[in-house]
């Protein structure tokens, strides 16, 4: 898996009637190929941001980001996207979804039908492929939208907000499900959270990011991750390293949420 | 527990808005046709202008009529419009006809058909049909029209829809055009359409393509702009070069809009349907009611009235059948 840097970013945003909005200034940073960087920080910080122009959906106001040695330019299908929801095509049952890709890169029926059916084993959805969307929970189709993209085998599976819509117990059993294919495929995963938990258990690297300009504030390496694989994630959320880190950084974006709204008030 | 009553599962709480309202039950919908009935019948046969008086009562209003004409030295033929008229105008003098007729039984003779006279006048036009059309005839016109009209205003507003929802050029070159030309009532044109096409259906059903082509543009507009950013961005992840994203994403993505669109237009259609067919054509259901006005015949055009609702109820019921089987996910998000 190609490592992605990204070298000197900065986002401005022009608002018709406003200040220009500064969303990204100076992002530097290089993530080695087969890890899984979580993005934790309070709205308006740019995380989204720096996915999409990772995803290539936006371009930047300045500096580059390379997957490998190639510049990121624009979506490929080397960097797949998982959404919140939404992103699935109704008009398709899940087979069809999963095999999108591979069938507008005109793949033959003969060589992707079993790759998808080995992609239904693999999210827990065997026996489903000819479910229509809509009949599918939430948490069955974000399963789906995994395996969507992981059908074109990319190097990189960013993630925005891909469990924020589903209740508790759901959220657990996906987040689970996210590190086991992350360990099976090696692939990197840039993932966006709202989630200090949820950032901390799937990240082996955490950014902690900060608003106005946003830019990225702390940097954690943490074992939760590698841990998560062969020990119970619910005890791990209950020891005492996970809480410390947990209470650090949750009184720290804390703090930047009161000065947002300080700095607002004034 | 023993005693216990189960729940029905589909046992509803909230009974308002749209958790109430998103099934209809047939019997409310037949009560609903039933209470129209009911209305006309109670308003025009049960209190309405006694049949037999008004049998007598025309058959006065021939006679004189008749003594009219022959007076001027012509015989008379009915079927003549001229005659007819006569006619006409013999019933409006009702006091001069029948003395015992009085001024508001001639009123009422002429005023809304009842239930009998409706039965009456559709088994006139089943058997004999009307102006030298038959009844299917007439019907078979109107609706080879109105199919003609949706589908060219489908083929041609359908790709202006999407393009506009794809281009700001595309939005900025027909967003004038269509906004204008939308609320212009097509009966308004028909004189235009048929100087610059001809009569008869060589200005009918460019009208009617007319009445269906804006609904057509908006839908499928409507239904490109409706796809959500995250769908289009997770086409270009996927792979999808844009003439895919088009074919493959946007087009099933607009379903939805278009079947609505097409449900619209197909009512509109219907409702431009007596002006389209005052373009000097001879057969369909408006010429057929247009003609019926001209003679007083208030009962075929209650008739005609009838047979369109009716084509229009089946023709809706079809588009809901598609939808249900061409885009199930509709409402199920």
């Amino acid at each position: 898996m190609r490592a992605l840097s990204v070298k000197n970013l900065e986002m401005v945003y022009e608002v018709p009637k406003g200040d220009p909005v500064h969303a990204l200034s100076n992002i530097n940073f290089d993530l080695k190929g087969g890890r899984l960087l979580t993005l934790l920080g309070p709205s308006g910080c740019g995380k989204t941001t720096l996915l999409n122009i990772i995803a290539g959906f936006l371009g930047p106001t300045e500096g580059e980001v390379y997957l490998g040695d190639e510049k990121i330019t624009g979506p490929s299908e080397d960097r797949g996207m998982v959404f919140q929801q939404g992103a699935l095509f109704e008009w398709l049952n899940v087979s069809k979804n999963i095999s999108f890709g591979p069938r507008m890169a005109g793949v033959k029926k003969s060589v992707y039908l079993p790759e998808v059916e080995r992609l239904l084993d693999t999210v827990g959805l065997s026996g489903f492929g000819d479910k229509q969307i809509y009949e599918l929970s939430g948490g069955m189709q974000q399963r789906v939208a995994l395996a969507r993209c992981l059908a074109n085998d990319p190097d990189m599976m960013l993630m925005d907000e891909p469990l924020g819509a589903l209740d508790a117990l759901t959220r657990e059993k996906m987040q689970s499900l996210i590190l086991n294919l992350w360990n099976e495929t090696g692939k990197s995963i840039v993932m966006v959270t709202h989630s200090v938990e949820e950032a901390l258990l799937l990240g082996d690297k955490v950014f902690v990011m900060a608003p106005r300009p946003g830019r990225i504030e702390k940097v954690y390496e943490l074992p939760f991750a590698v841990r998560a694989l062969s020990e119970d994630p619910r005890e791990i959320k209950k020891g005492a390293d996970f809480q410390e880190v947990k209470e650090e950084i949750l009184s720290f974006i804390w703090e930047m949420e009161e000065e947002i709204m300080g700095r607002e008030e004034a | 527990m023993a005693g216990l009553s189960t729940r029905r599962s589909d046992n509803k709480t909230v009974t308002f808005g749209d958790a109430a309202a998103v099934t209809s039950l047939p019997f409310w919908g037949l009560l609903g046709v039933i209470t129209l009935f009911g209305v006309w019948f109670l308003t025009t046969t049960a209190f309405g202008f006694p049949s037999e008086l008004e049998e007598k009562y025309n058959a006065a209003a021939e006679t004189k009529a008749i003594e009219k004409a022959e007076a001027a030295g012509e015989p008379v033929d009915f079927d003549r419009l001229s005659d007819r008229e006569l006619f006409v105008e013999c019933q409006r003098d009702g006091d001069n006809c029948n003395n015992k007729t009085s001024y508001t039984q001639v009123v009422s003779s002429l005023s809304f058909p009842s239930i009998p006279d409706t039965i009456g006048a559709a088994q006139e036009l089943f058997t004999d049909g009307y102006q030298n059309f038959s009844i299917w005839e007439h019907t078979w016109a109107s609706l080879w029209r109105v199919l003609r009209g949706m589908f060219w205003g489908s083929v041609v507003g359908i790709p202006v829809g999407l393009s506009m929802g794809l281009s700001s050029r595309a939005r900025g070159f027909f967003d004038p055009l269509v906004e204008g030309f939308r609320p212009i009532p097509p009966l308004a044109l028909l004189s235009l359409f048929v100087l610059t096409f001809g009569i008869g259906d060589k200005a009918a059903v460019p009208l009617l393509i007319f009445a269906s082509l804006w609904i057509m543009i908006i839908a499928a507009r409507a239904g490109v702009r409706n796809a959500s950013l995250a769908k289009v961005r997770a086409s270009y992840s996927l792979g999808a070069s844009k003439s895919q994203l088009l074919r493959k994403v946007l087009i099933p993505n607009a379903l939805p809009e278009i079947f609505t669109g097409l449900r619209v237009a197909l009512g509109v259609s219907w409702g431009t349907l007596v002006a389209a067919e005052l373009t000097g054509v001879q057969d369909g259901l408006g010429a057929m009611i247009s003609q019926a006005k001209n003679f007083s015949r208030l009962d075929i055009i209650v008739v005609g009235i009838v047979i369109i609702a009716l084509i229009g109820v089946l023709m809706d019921g079809f588009i809901r059948f598609l939808e249900s089987i061409l885009i199930p996910w509709q409402g199920k998000g």
